[in-house]
């Protein structure tokens, strides 16, 4: 390189303090380009999210990420947290890539960076590593969505709940499926239960079976048939169904095997009274709703869910659509709810205080949220007392959109008719 | 040499009085680099030194964890006694595993196969024993003690990583400068002259495996009573298998500071980045990063960031 050339990339001294003036100003009148003396600039509050932004639950984590910060806009075009001076919230972004020492140490990251409550993080295991150091750190914690019963059993001091527990969800299907009696007048007396072999399938069905036994209902299991992850032919699955002859089928499944087991279900003409998945996702999706189309109807499925009908999710909703188009689904609705229970704890506290924060934390009584549920109240554990699941079931409806409707609790019920039996898949 | 140990003996008083100036998270930055480095060296007793590549030290750091955990809850055995246990287990299945391989003269692909097969088969035991959390994995209760192996703070961790990291690089060097090391290495370099040389290959080769699986198994215990969760998956899993052998391959395979080198580049590399990026709304660009450098330095570096740093370090530690 020649001097002429050097001379040029190069800033000489007066360049340099030219433009780091400038930026010095330009960085002061971003910082105080109100004049403070017109109001007492509030302080801003830091909450830190950690969510599994990238790895294998990347999809369903950005959509969390993207529910804490719309919530969090929401707020603070509302004015803030009022009794702190309209505070606003700031959140601070964290990715656990779905590793439990990552989300720690993104956890890490975010209270050293001022967060004074955490929130988080989809997963059961990362929440886990997060609640532990959410104690260790005296660092209040809010878990959005995180369902094993096991990480509010330590008895945690800083870690909440909003999210339905493991057990709460087995307990839900349970009194729904009772209800389903009740309402229908008709009592299955044999029963399959069919699930994927994965952790989620085996623990959400052994679970259900459990809770089933010892309710003393007068039905029998004559088939439990379990099946690998991403099969790709369940033809001799559906034929054992078949023999066995149930009155009604359990499955557990994801969305690639369902959509196989209801088509071979159908070829195979299994007749049933109805299909009820005890906590199945795959069978109420809008892919899965619109490709199924007839075959998808009646089923029921016993799920944390949306209350569409709420003016919170009517808002959140409509956030949602004006960034990615798409609608407001379980997770992310739990996620926008995330920042609204602390938003109204903080309001209650009027501080950023540790203490405070716990205390009015404990005192939540939060009724304005968009799922499916009581007013968000935490027990001594930590866990929403408010938390439950609905029961949904796919009914006819011109509109795709609106085919998945709630059934029950009836208080949020979006059909007052329950299609129990069902018309067999063969002939609708 | 001497400058070599006075360099050596800078960095770590470097490093012994960090804590008192870096915040808890910087903190957590240094002790997985700690962590993955002494895991990395675990690993490259094995596959640096004997050349026969492991894809399955998961299973060690699995074993460590459960073993001193279980042995923990339901004993109330303190994990600092209960990480030997795990060891000498971890041993005896490295040593199993070494017969099967070594024994029938499993070579290359056919060996990497039996350690993956190995680490899988033990995942899938695990998942299913109620004992041991089966799928939904083990909680640990957070009782801060010494005893207990839990702190409060993550100094104790630091200063305990740092020694897990220093006694790995000890028992390395002397395994280097022993008859033991260098007999592993002639095997690394040609087995079948080795063993026409009079090396009792088999022996050497099974005395490499049961010393890096007792060291991989101590770093299970510590990732366990500082994570405070274990799972099949991330205890056994294949992204383990990788994340392990990673910094050992960057830093220099077969080499005393490799793996050291390699964690010191490359886990704050990907904290930092993985900060930096999700500020500007950019997340997973640092794992394309992190991606990227790792092909560069494979292709272009192959003998691992190690050879490349004792060069420029050689005017200094060279003049007498």
């Amino acid at each position: 390189m020649d001097y002429k050339t050097m001379k040029q990339n190069s800033i000489d001294r007066r360049t340099f303090l030219k433009l780091s003036g400038a930026a010095g100003i330009g960085i002061a009148a971003s910082t105080f380009g109100v004049p403070s003396f017109l109001h007492a600039a509030p302080e801003t509050i830091k909450i830190g999210s950690i969510q599994p932004v990238t790895g294998p639950l990347a999809i369903i984590g950005q959509g969390t990420r993207l529910g804490n910060q719309l919530a969090v806009e929401y707020i603070n075009a509302n004015g803030g947290i009022k009794s702190m001076g309209g505070a606003k919230i700031e959140l601070l972004l964290g990715d656990s890539e779905s590793k439990p020492e990552v989300g720690r140490q993104e956890a890490d990251r975010l209270i050293k960076e001022g967060a004074s409550i955490l929130l988080g993080p989809f997963q059961s295991d990362v929440a886990m590593a997060i609640a532990t150091l959410a104690e260790q750190r005296q660092v209040p914690f809010v878990m959005d969505v995180a369902a094993l019963d096991d990480i509010t059993k330590k008895g945690y001091e800083h870690v909440f709940r909003i999210f339905i527990t493991s057990g709460g969800l087995v307990a839900g299907a349970l009194k729904y499926y009772k209800t389903l009696i009740e309402i229908s007048g008709v009592t299955p007396a044999t029963a399959v239960v069919a699930n994927v072999g994965d952790a989620f399938g085996k623990g959400m069905s052994d679970g259900f079976l459990k809770m089933l036994e010892s309710s003393g209902l007068p039905i029998k299991i004559v088939e439990r048939i379990q099946y690998p992850l991403g099969i790709q032919d369940l033809s001799a699955e559906v034929a054992k169904i078949k023999a066995a002859k149930p009155d009604i089928l359990f499955p557990v499944s994801r969305p690639g095997d369902s959509v196989i087991l209801l088509r071979e279900l159908y070829k195979q003409k299994v007749s049933l009274m109805g299909i009820f998945g005890p906590g199945s996702p795959g069978w109420y999706e809008p892919d899965f709703v619109k490709d199924m189309d007839k075959l998808a109807y009646h089923t029921l499925v016993n799920v944390p869910w949306i209350n569409p009908s709420s003016p919170s999710y009517q808002r959140g909703n409509a956030a949602f659509q004006k960034a990615v188009g798409k609608n407001l689904d379980t997770n992310s609705a739990y996620a926008y709810t995330g920042p609204l229970v602390i938003a109204d704890a903080l309001e209650r506290a009027g501080s950023t205080k540790r203490e405070a924060i716990l205390k009015a934390l404990r005192e939540t009584n939060f009724k304005d949220h968009p799922v499916v549920g009581g007013p968000v109240k935490f027990d001594e554990k930590g866990d929403n007392t408010g938390a439950m699941t609905a029961l949904i079931q796919v009914q006819p409806d011109p509109d795709l959109q609106k085919r998945v409707k709630i059934v029950l609790p009836k208080e949020f019920a979006q059909s007052d008719k329950i299609v129990f039996p069902a018309p067999q898949l063969w002939e609708r | 040499m001497n400058r070599t140990y006075i360099l050596l003996g800078l960095i770590l008083a470097v490093l012994l009085v960090l804590p008192l100036m870096l915040s808890k998270y910087m903190l957590g930055i240094f002790i997985m680099m700690y962590y993955y480095a002494y895991l990395g060296q675990s690993w490259n007793v094995l596959t640096g030194y004997t050349g026969h590549i492991s894809l399955g030290h998961a299973l060690y750091v699995g074993i460590g964890a459960y073993t001193s955990v279980f042995l923990a809850q339901r004993y109330g055995l303190s994990p600092w006694i209960g990480m030997f246990a795990g060891g000498v287990l971890a041993s005896l299945i490295g040593l199993f595993l070494g017969f099967l391989g070594f024994r029938f003269g499993l070579r290359g692909v056919y060996f990497v196969i039996l350690t993956i097969a190995f680490a899988e088969i033990t995942r899938l035991i695990v998942s299913h024993i109620d004992a041991l959390g089966s799928f939904t994995g083990i909680f640990l209760d957070f009782n801060p003690s010494f005893k207990n192996f839990q702190f409060k703070g993550n100094i104790p961790y630091y200063y305990i990583s740092l020694g897990f990291m220093v006694m790995s690089l000890i028992v390395v060097r002397i395994l280097e400068t022993s008859k033991a090391g260098r007999f592993m290495v002639a095997i690394r370099e040609d087995e079948e002259a080795a063993k026409a040389l009079g090396v009792n290959t088999f022996k050497y080769n099974m005395f490499a495996i049961a010393v890096s699986a007792f060291m991989t198994s101590l770093g299970g215990c510590f990732y366990a009573n500082y994570i405070f969760y274990l799972h099949p998956n991330t205890m056994f899993g294949m992204s383990l298998n990788i994340e392990l052998i990673l910094r050992p391959i960057v830093g220099g395979l077969g080499t005393l500071f490799g793996p050291v080198v390699g964690s010191f580049i490359l886990t704050p590399l990907s904290e930092v980045s993985r900060a930096y990026f999700a500020k500007g709304g950019m997340e997973g660009l640092h794992l394309v990063i992190y991606g990227i450098i790792t092909i560069l330095v494979v292709l272009f570096m192959p003998k691992g960031i190690i050879v490349y740093l004792k060069k420029w370090l050689k005017p200094i530690l060279s003049k007498e």
